[in-house]
């Protein structure tokens, strides 16, 4: 076996992963806790067609936003069984359920429409069936101590982590109060960062969502939000996004999850029930129920009814096609991806009306 | 070299070893506890008439400074606040606190791990990993080290895989192993076993070649050079090798168990990182650490009774 040593550099990973991949599927059974997918790993890095036969649960990956974990009050109290149908949420951190969901192991994952999009420019195409929220206040640009308003910001440096929902948020804002993206200087940077990067004194302002948002403000005395999510919202929607595959050939699944989320939905926002949904939500992200409320009101749940009032097709941010297609502009623009993905072959509107 | 290897009295020996955790915990205490040491930051307690501060939240000692100095001169209100550390560097009986509490609060959400549950699942990713890196590894390590051909064959391509980043190979990983455990497994795999094929064929190589050529002159074949004479020569030095490698998957455990499905220490560490909750995210690394120690400890004082003949040699 002699390998030429551009060949070795051009597969390392083929060449290698093969032999440990059948040797990992054979101790995986010795772990003991681990399920082999029945697929072959060209089938499943290829596309992203789950593989799940009708008796299988469906598999959702879901993490931590208010409108997510949502669905744990759904998953605690049973509701699910009762409509009839056999789900598994399988709680990941927000970009390992990415991952999982484009390496095809996942029917549906959880993710802002923006993310859908970048999903499926790559090729794992996510059908977005519902929204679950619009973000509400939880997103926001915030400014440094001698910053008062977004016009301050015209020549300064702003940290925002690219490509992501902060960023596009910027840009929008940045556009309503007659300036553009070009007036700011961009700093990219993770966003659990932010609110070392705000107290640092090294730029004027930072884009950040919740938990992260709060800690910054809390951070740097006299910093304060400058633009929110609740300025403008339908900007970024949070969607329950099905592999095509699973979709067609589990519709009537998918129905009967959806028609679950109202009742997830009045639950949390009953005044009588909502301590209680809180409790249940909280305890998920393994916080005590006082640090997960505040950050409930800045997440719009949306009814079912809501929700179909969003499908309908026309380009404001009030509907998730508008959205979606000013995403898909901005991604772009931002060459996040290279051309613009087909936003109406990502969108079924009937299931949110029980079809 | 005369006066470099002083022989410790076992007494010395051990308060050495004690003074050597002591020195970074009473920095530690300096840092936390000596308003004068570091705290660079004031949380404010009252505002005074400063307009932008917010009881409760932080700013910078300097920026404080200026405002109190301000508000002298104007004569208005001064604002008051303590001197504090970042949020991120709790001090040491906040995370003894947090250490002990972790375990005795039962889990929020109901039929979640406790604590100690998720710290056994990820005891036990980690001795899986490592259990099946040693199946591959020790054994082609010490044909790596004995055999030119093997040597040749292996060493080149494992030289380059090794520089290769095992994190790098998540997504893939999960593509290919599904969401629960085994992507997992495979990272740590990936991050020890190459390494650990290197180590071992070097340690097979430093067998005395004396003791090799007078098998041979005894005639002695291949197969039993290796049984009877390089296999003995060198296991107590594999097992040292082992020791020192087990600890390096323990360091690839978080980026591990990032991947897929959340589980282990690494949810609870992170989770806890995201709201800041740093002095149990302090109390989570400690107990890693501790695990770490006490696990090569025991391993240690195994070694020295396992391999008597070589008590000289290895510590």
């Amino acid at each position: 076996m002699i390998v030429s040593p551009s060949h070795t550099g051009s597969h390392p990973s083929t060449f290698s992963m093969k032999p440990l991949a059948v040797l990992l599927l054979a101790m995986a059974s010795l772990v003991g806790c681990s399920k082999a997918p029945e697929s072959s790993s060209t089938d499943a890095a290829a596309n992203s067609a789950a593989p799940v036969t009708s008796q299988k649960p469906l598999l959702i990956g879901y993490s931590d936003w208010p409108g997510w974990v949502a669905w744990q009050v759904a998953i605690d109290k049973g509701w699910l069984k009762e409509a009839g149908v056999d789900v598994k949420f399988e709680w990941f951190d927000y970009a390992a359920s990415l991952d999982a969901f484009k390496g095809g192991q996942l029917d549906a994952v959880l993710a802002t429409n923006g993310d859908n999009l970048v999903n499926s420019a790559s090729g794992s195409r996510g059908i977005m069936i519902m929204m679950t929220d619009y973000s509400n206040g939880n997103d926001m640009i915030i400014g440094a101590p001698n910053i008062n308003s977004l016009a301050d910001l015209k020549g300064q440096t702003v940290a925002v982590e690219l490509g992501l929902v902060e960023h596009l948020m910027l840009s929008h804002a940045l556009k309503k109060a007659g300036m553009s993206i070009n007036d700011v200087k961009l700093q990219n940077a993770p966003t659990n960062e932010m609110p070392q990067i705000l107290a640092s004194n090294s730029v004027a302002a930072v884009g950040a969502w919740q938990p992260i948002a709060g800690q910054t403000l809390k951070a740097v005395s006299g910093s304060k939000p400058l633009y929110t999510s609740a300025d403008e919202p339908g900007l970024i929607y949070d969607v329950l996004a099905v592999s095509p595959t699973s979709l067609g050939q589990r519709r009537a699944d998918w129905i009967k999850v959806v028609q679950v989320w109202d009742k997830v939905v009045s639950y949390i926002n009953d005044p009588a029930t909502q301590p209680d949904a809180l409790k249940i939500m909280a305890a998920r992200a393994g916080v005590t129920p006082e640090e997960y409320a505040a950050f409930l009101g800045g997440t719009r749940l949306m009814t079912l009814a809501e929700n179909q009032a969003a499908m309908d097709k026309n380009d404001n941010l009030q509907s998730l096609y508008g959205s979606s297609y000013y995403v898909n502009q901005f991604n772009v623009s931002n060459q996040v991806y290279g051309q613009l993905v087909d936003v109406d072959s990502l969108i079924d509107p009937k299931l949110v009306s029980g079809q | 070299m005369a006066g470099v290897a002083r022989i410790l009295t076992r007494k010395q020996s051990l308060g050495l070893g004690v003074a050597s955790f002591l020195l970074p915990i009473l920095i530690w205490c300096a840092v936390s506890y000596l308003q004068f040491v570091w705290h660079p930051q004031v949380m404010i307690t009252d505002a005074g008439d400063v307009s932008y501060f917010q009881v409760d939240s932080r700013t910078e000692r300097a920026t404080f400074a200026a405002e109190v100095a301000n508000m002298q001169q104007a004569g208005l209100a001064v604002p008051q606040g303590e001197p504090i550390n970042p949020v991120y560097l709790p001090a040491p009986h906040e995370v003894a606190t947090a250490f002990v509490t972790s375990f005795t609060t039962p889990p929020l959400q109901k039929d979640a791990p406790w604590l100690h549950e998720s710290l056994l699942h990820s005891v036990k990713l980690v001795f899986w990993s490592f259990f099946l890196a040693s199946l591959i590894g020790v054994p082609l390590g010490v044909l790596c080290g004995s055999s030119v051909i093997v040597s040749r064959l292996t060493e080149p391509f494992v030289e380059f895989f090794r520089y290769l980043p095992a994190p790098a190979f998540g997504a893939l990983a999960v593509a290919i192993l599904g969401i629960y455990d085994a992507p997992k497994v495979a990272i740590i795999v990936i991050g020890t076993l190459f390494q650990q094929i290197l180590i071992i064929a070097n340690t097979t190589r430093k067998v005395d070649l004396g003791l090799l050529e007078a098998a041979a002159t005894l005639g002695a074949n291949r197969w039993q050079r290796l049984k009877n004479v390089i296999i003995p020569a060198i296991l107590p030095d594999v097992y040292r090798d082992q020791r020192i490698l087990l600890g390096w998957a323990w360091t690839y455990l978080i980026v591990a168990e990032l991947v897929g499905a959340s589980s282990g220490i690494t949810w609870f560490i992170t989770q806890q990182a995201r709201y800041q909750n740093f002095d149990q995210v302090y109390a989570a690394i400690l107990m890693i650490g501790l695990i770490g120690l006490i696990t090569d400890v025991l391993l240690a004082k195994l070694g020295k009774r396992l391999f008597r003949w070589n008590a000289g040699h290895s510590k």
